[in-house]
C-alpha cells in the first residue's frame, strides 16, 4: 500500500468537498434565519404554528402527501404595473404626457407588464407633472398564472417545519399557498373525505380513515361533523342514512396545518406589491 | 524502473510537454465559469433567488411605493447615516450618542426642535430620558433631501416603541428654510427656545 496516503488524501478531499458544500455552507447561508419583518408591513413572518397546525404537519408527513403535493411555487421573472392614483393640481400636464382620458377612472394603469426601468421613466414623467403613481411589483411565472401563489417560496416559508415537506412531484396542486386559496375548513375536510364530491375529476384517494361514520341515533349532532353535501350532486358520497361523518383529531390537525399554508406575504428576498382589489388576473383564476 | 536505472537513456524533454491550446482552453473554460458564477450565483447570498441575478437586483425591485414607502425609505437612510451612533435598534451608545428610543425629544407632539438637530447640529448638553449627555453632533441631514429625512424622522418616531406622528417633506422645508445659515445648536437652553 505505497499510495495509501494520497488515496486517503483523495477520499478526504471529495467527502470534505461535500461535507463543506451541503452542510457546512447552507447552515452559513441559511442557518441563523429567523422571523423577518414583512415588507412594507407590519408583524413578522413566519409566524409559528398552532398546536394542531404542528401536528398536522405530522399528519401530512405520515400519510406521505408530499409524494403528489408540493409546497415550492416557482417563479420565472418579475414585472411592474405603474398606477395612477391622481391626477395632481397639473392636470394638462400629465394628460401631455398620457394623452387624454376620463379620470373618472382612477386608480389607472398605463403600463403593463414593463421593466423595472421603464416603469420608473413613466413614474418619474408623471411625477414631474404633477400627477401621483404607484408602482406595481408583480411575481409572473407557470405556477403563479395557475393561482397557486403570489410570488416564489423561499427559505422563510419552512422556518418552522421539520422535516420540510418540500415534494417533488406534482401529481395534485402546489400546496405552498393553500390555506390563502382555499380557506374553508368544511371544504378542506370534505375534500379529504370525498375528493370527487368537490372536484369533479381529482386524482386524489379519499381518506376515510381519518373519519369516523357514526349513527345519529337522534343525538345531538357533534359541531365537528361534516356538513355534507357541500355541493347537491352526486349523493354517493353521501353516508348512509342517519349516520354522520366526523373528523378525527388526525383530519382536524391536517387540516389545520393545511389552513396555516400561506405563503402570502411580500418579503424582501421575494417582493411583490399586495393589491387590494384584486387587479392581479392571475389571482381571479382558478 | 529498475531497468531505466540500470539502461539509462538519454533524457528527452518531449514527454513533458501540454500542448498550449488544452491549456488556453482550460484558461478559458475558467474564466468562462467565473463570469457565469459571477452573474448567477448570487455570491450565496441567502436573500438572493431566482429571478434574481445579484443583490443589487433584488434591492432595485423592492416596491418603495404605496403603503409604507416612506418608512422603508427612512429605515434605510437612518441605518447608513444615524445608525453608527444612535444604533439600529436606536439605544444609542453609551458617552457619544443619546438613546432615541423612548426619548422625549424625539416624541415630542411638534417635530421642529427634533427636525432642526439633524438639519444644523447640536453642542452642548441636552438632557435625554433623566441621563445628562455632552452632545457633539454634526448638521448629519445637511447632504439628506426634505424627502429623505421626512422618511428618517417619521422612522425614528414610529418604531422601537415610539409613537409619534409622522413628519412630511414639507415639513422639513420649512425648518429647513428656518435653520439656513445658523451656527449649530448651543444646547438644550438653545433648543428649548426653538417654538413648538
Amino acid at each position: 500500500m505505497k499510495s495509501s496516503f494520497p488515496i486517503f488524501l483523495a477520499v478526504f478531499v471529495a467527502l470534505g468537498a461535500s461535507f463543506g458544500g451541503f452542510v457546512i455552507g447552507a447552515i452559513s447561508q441559511l442557518g441563523t434565519a429567523k422571523q423577518t419583518e414583512i415588507l412594507n408591513g407590519s408583524g413578522v413572518y413566519p409566524v409559528q404554528r398552532t398546536g394542531d397546525a404542528t401536528l398536522g404537519l405530522q399528519v401530512y408527513r405520515a400519510n406521505g402527501c408530499a409524494a403528489c403535493h408540493t409546497t415550492d411555487v416557482r417563479q420565472d421573472g418579475v414585472t411592474c404595473d405603474v398606477v395612477l392614483t391622481g391626477m395632481g393640481k397639473n392636470l394638462r400636464a400629465v394628460e401631455k404626457v398620457l394623452g387624454n382620458f376620463n379620470t373618472n377612472e382612477l386608480p389607472k394603469i398605463i403600463l403593463h407588464n414593463a421593466t423595472k426601468e421603464a416603469a420608473d421613466a413613466v413614474s418619474d414623467q408623471i411625477t414631474t407633472a404633477g400627477g401621483q403613481v404607484e408602482t406595481h411589483i408583480i411575481a409572473t411565472g407557470a405556477d403563479i398564472s395557475r393561482g397557486w401563489g403570489i410570488r416564489r417560496s423561499v427559505a422563510m416559508d419552512f422556518l418552522w417545519d421539520y422535516p420540510v415537506q418540500l415534494g417533488s412531484l406534482r401529481a395534485g396542486p402546489d400546496l405552498a399557498n393553500v390555506g390563502a386559496r382555499l380557506g374553508n375548513l368544511n371544504w378542506q375536510l370534505q375534500h379529504l373525505y370525498a375528493p370527487q364530491s368537490v372536484i369533479k375529476n381529482s386524482a386524489m384517494p379519499p381518506f376515510h380513515f381519518l373519519f369516523e361514520v357514526r349513527k345519529l341515533n337522534g343525538a345531538t349532532l357533534s359541531p365537528d361533523a361534516l356538513q355534507l353535501p357541500l355541493t347537491q350532486q352526486p349523493n354517493e358520497f353521501l353516508p348512509p342514512p342517519g349516520c354522520v361523518v366526523i373528523p378525527t383529531e388526525d383530519a382536524k390537525n391536517l387540516v389545520a396545518y393545511l389552513l396555516s399554508l400561506r405563503a402570502d406575504v411580500p418579503l424582501y428576498e421575494a417582493p411583490f406589491t399586495p393589491q387590494q382589489t384584486s387587479t392581479n388576473s392571475a389571482a381571479e383564476k382558478k | 524502473m529498475n531497468d531505466e536505472i540500470s539502461n539509462p537513456k538519454p533524457q528527452t524533454s518531449t514527454a513533458l510537454t501540454v500542448p498550449i491550446w488544452i491549456i488556453a482552453l482550460m484558461l478559458t473554460l475558467i474564466f468562462l465559469g467565473g463570469v457565469y458564477f459571477d452573474h448567477h450565483s448570487g455570491w450565496f447570498n441567502p436573500k438572493v433567488y431566482a429571478p434574481y441575478k445579484n443583490a443589487e437586483e433584488l434591492a432595485f425591485y423592492q416596491p418603495l411605493s404605496g403603503p409604507g414607502q416612506l418608512l422603508a425609505m427612512g429605515k434605510s437612510k437612518y441605518e447608513q447615516n444615524c445608525g453608527t451612533c444612535h444604533g439600529t435598534d436606536g439605544m444609542g451608545k453609551p458617552g457619544q450618542a443619546p438613546p432615541l428610543a423612548g426619548s422625549e425629544w424625539v416624541n415630542a407632539k411638534d417635530f421642529k426642535r427634533l427636525a432642526q438637530i439633524p438639519l444644523d447640529g447640536l453642542n452642548g448638553t441636552i438632557h435625554v430620558k433623566g441621563q445628562e449627555w455632552n452632545a457633539s453632533m454634526a448638521a448629519m441631514a445637511a447632504g439628506l433631501s426634505d424627502a429623505d429625512l421626512a422618511g428618517v424622522l417619521t422612522y425614528i418616531r414610529s418604531s422601537w416603541g415610539n409613537k409619534a406622528e409622522p413628519v412630511t417633506a414639507d415639513g422639513v422645508k420649512s425648518v429647513r428654510a428656518a435653520v439656513a445659515g445658523k451656527p449649530a445648536i448651543n444646547g438644550e437652553t438653545q433648543l428649548k427656545t426653538i417654538s413648538e
